[in-house]
C-alpha cells in the first residue's frame, strides 16, 4: 500500500465530515471551521491524484493548491468580517435564529 | 509496512481523527485551538508527500493566520455579549446528514482506489523550461512565470477580501482591543527579539523562495506574524482611516504585476512574460509587503494602523 493511497482515503474522508459539520453545525465559526476541513482535504485530493515528476508532484498542481490555501485564508477573513458585524448588529452567531445564549 | 507508511497512517488517522473533533465537539474555543492542531497536521502531510513550499505555507497561512484570524474574531464575538464557548446544538439534520455525508465519504474513498499516479503532463514541461527562468523553484516558477496571470488574479482577490471586509465595518470603531500591558520586561523582550527574527526569516524566506522552498506567501504570511505581535502589543495601533502609504502598500502587489505585465506588451513580447529574474524579486516582494499589510489589517480589523508614539 504506498503512502498516496492513505492520504487519498483520509482526504476522502475529512471531506465527508467537513461537509457534514458545514450543514449540521450550529455556530457560524463551526461552520467556517467545517468549510476550512474540507478545503484541506481537497487540497490534499488535488495533490495525491495529480500527476508526478521526477522531482515529486506536479509543480503546476503545487502552484495550484498554494494559491487556493492564500484564497482560502482571504475568504475566510471576509466571512470572519461578515460574521461579527452580523453579531453586532443582531446579537446572533448562528443564521438559526434563536437567541445566542439559550 | 515501512516506517514512512507507518508515519502516513499516523498523520491520516491523525487528520481523520483531528477533523471530527472540529467538527463535531462541544466547546467551540478548544476546537478552534484543534483546528490549528488540524491546519499543522496537514502541514506534515505536505512534506511526506514531497511538497515543502506547500508544507512551509500551510504552517504559516493555514494553521498560523487562519488560526490568528479565527481566535480574534471570537474574542471580538465574546466582548460583543456572545456566549463563551457555546456548546453545540442537536440539529435535526443530524443523522441523515450524516448517513449521507458516510455515503458521500465511500462514493469518493472508492474513487479514490482507483486512482492511478500517471506522470504529469504540465509538471514535466516547467521542469523542462524551468532552467530558461533562470529561477530553481519549479513552483515559483509556475507562481511567477508560466501561470503569473493566475497569481495576479489571486493578488486581486486577496485585494477584494480587504475591501469587503472594510465595507463591512460599519463606523470605524478602532482601539476596542484589549491591550497587553507593555511594561512587563517579557514583552519588551519578545518585541525586541522575535520582530527582527520574523524580518530575517520573512526575508530569507523571500529571496530563497527562487530556488528552494519558500516565496512572497510563505514570507508576506510570516511578516504577518510579525504585524500580529506589533498589534496585540499596542505597538501598532489601529486606524480610523487608511493613510496614503497603507493604500500603497495594499495595491502594492497587484500593481507591480500589473505594470511589469503589461509593460512587456510595449517591448513586442506577450502579456506576463517578465522580462528577467529581477522582475521576479520586485513582484514578489510587493507581494509579500501586501500580503502582510492585507492580513494585519483584516486581523486588527481596521482601516489603517500607526506607530504609537511613546
Amino acid at each position: 500500500m504506498s503512502s498516496t493511497i492513505v492520504y487519498l482515503l483520509a482526504a476522502s474522508a475529512v471531506f465527508g465530515i467537513g461537509a457534514y459539520g458545514l450543514i449540521v453545525a450550529d455556530h457560524l465559526m463551526r461552520k467556517l471551521l467545517a468549510l476550512n476541513v474540507m478545503g484541506s482535504a481537497v487540497f490534499v485530493f488535488i495533490l495525491t491524484v495529480a500527476g508526478v515528476t521526477p522531482e515529486g508532484p506536479d509543480p503546476v498542481a503545487q502552484a495550484l493548491v498554494l494559491t487556493g490555501i492564500v484564497i482560502a485564508v482571504a475568504a475566510t477573513a471576509f466571512a470572519l468580517a461578515l460574521m461579527v458585524r452580523m453579531h453586532e448588529e443582531t446579537g446572533l452567531t448562528s443564521l438559526t435564529g434563536d437567541d445566542d445564549d439559550d | 509496512m515501512s516506517v514512512g507508511v507507518l508515519v502516513d497512517v499516523m498523520l491520516a488517522l491523525a487528520l481523520v481523527g483531528l477533523s471530527l473533533r472540529v467538527v463535531t465537539g462541544r466547546a467551540l474555543f478548544r476546537d478552534m485551538v484543534l483546528f490549528i492542531l488540524f491546519g499543522l497536521v496537514i502541514s506534515l502531510s505536505w512534506s511526506r508527500l514531497g511538497a515543502p513550499d506547500l508544507a512551509l505555507a500551510e504552517a504559516a497561512i493555514g494553521a498560523g493566520l487562519t488560526g490568528a484570524l479565527m481566535l480574534m474574531a471570537y474574542r471580538r464575538l465574546v466582548e460583543g455579549g456572545a456566549e463563551d464557548s457555546p456548546g453545540r446544538r442537536r440539529s435535526f439534520l443530524a443523522l441523515p446528514v450524516g448517513v449521507l455525508s458516510g455515503a458521500l465519504v465511500a462514493v469518493i474513498g472508492f474513487a479514490a482506489l482507483g486512482v492511478e499516479r500517471v506522470p504529469g503532463a504540465a509538471g514535466t514541461l516547467v521542469l523542462e523550461e524551468l532552467p530558461g527562468t533562470g529561477l530553481g523553484n519549479a513552483v515559483t516558477g509556475v507562481l511567477l512565470v508560466f501561470r503569473g496571470l493566475d497569481t495576479m488574479l489571486e493578488m486581486t482577490v486577496l485585494l477584494v477580501a480587504l475591501l469587503g471586509a472594510w465595507a463591512v465595518l460599519g463606523e470605524a470603531r478602532p482601539g476596542r482591543l484589549h491591550q497587553v500591558d507593555r511594561d512587563t520586561p517579557l514583552v519588551a523582550a519578545l518585541l525586541t527579539s522575535v520582530s527582527p527574527l520574523t524580518l530575517l526569516i520573512a526575508v530569507h524566506l523571500l529571496l530563497a523562495g527562487t530556488d528552494s522552498p519558500g516565496g512572497a506567501f510563505q514570507a508576506g504570511a510570516v511578516l504577518t506574524g510579525c504585524g500580529v505581535l506589533l498589534v496585540l502589543t499596542g505597538t501598532l495601533r489601529p486606524a480610523v482611516a487608511a493613510g496614503l502609504v497603507t493604500k500603497l502598500l495594499v495595491i502594492a502587489g497587484l500593481t507591480a504585476f500589473v505594470l511589469i505585465g503589461a509593460g512587456a506588451l510595449a517591448f513586442g513580447r506577450p502579456t506576463m512574460a517578465l522580462p528577467g529574474t529581477w522582475a521576479v524579486y520586485l513582484i514578489e516582494t510587493a507581494m509579500m509587503l501586501s500580503i502582510a499589510v492585507t492580513m494585519t489589517l483584516l486581523f486588527a480589523r481596521s482601516r489603517g494602523l500607526y506607530p504609537e508614539r511613546r
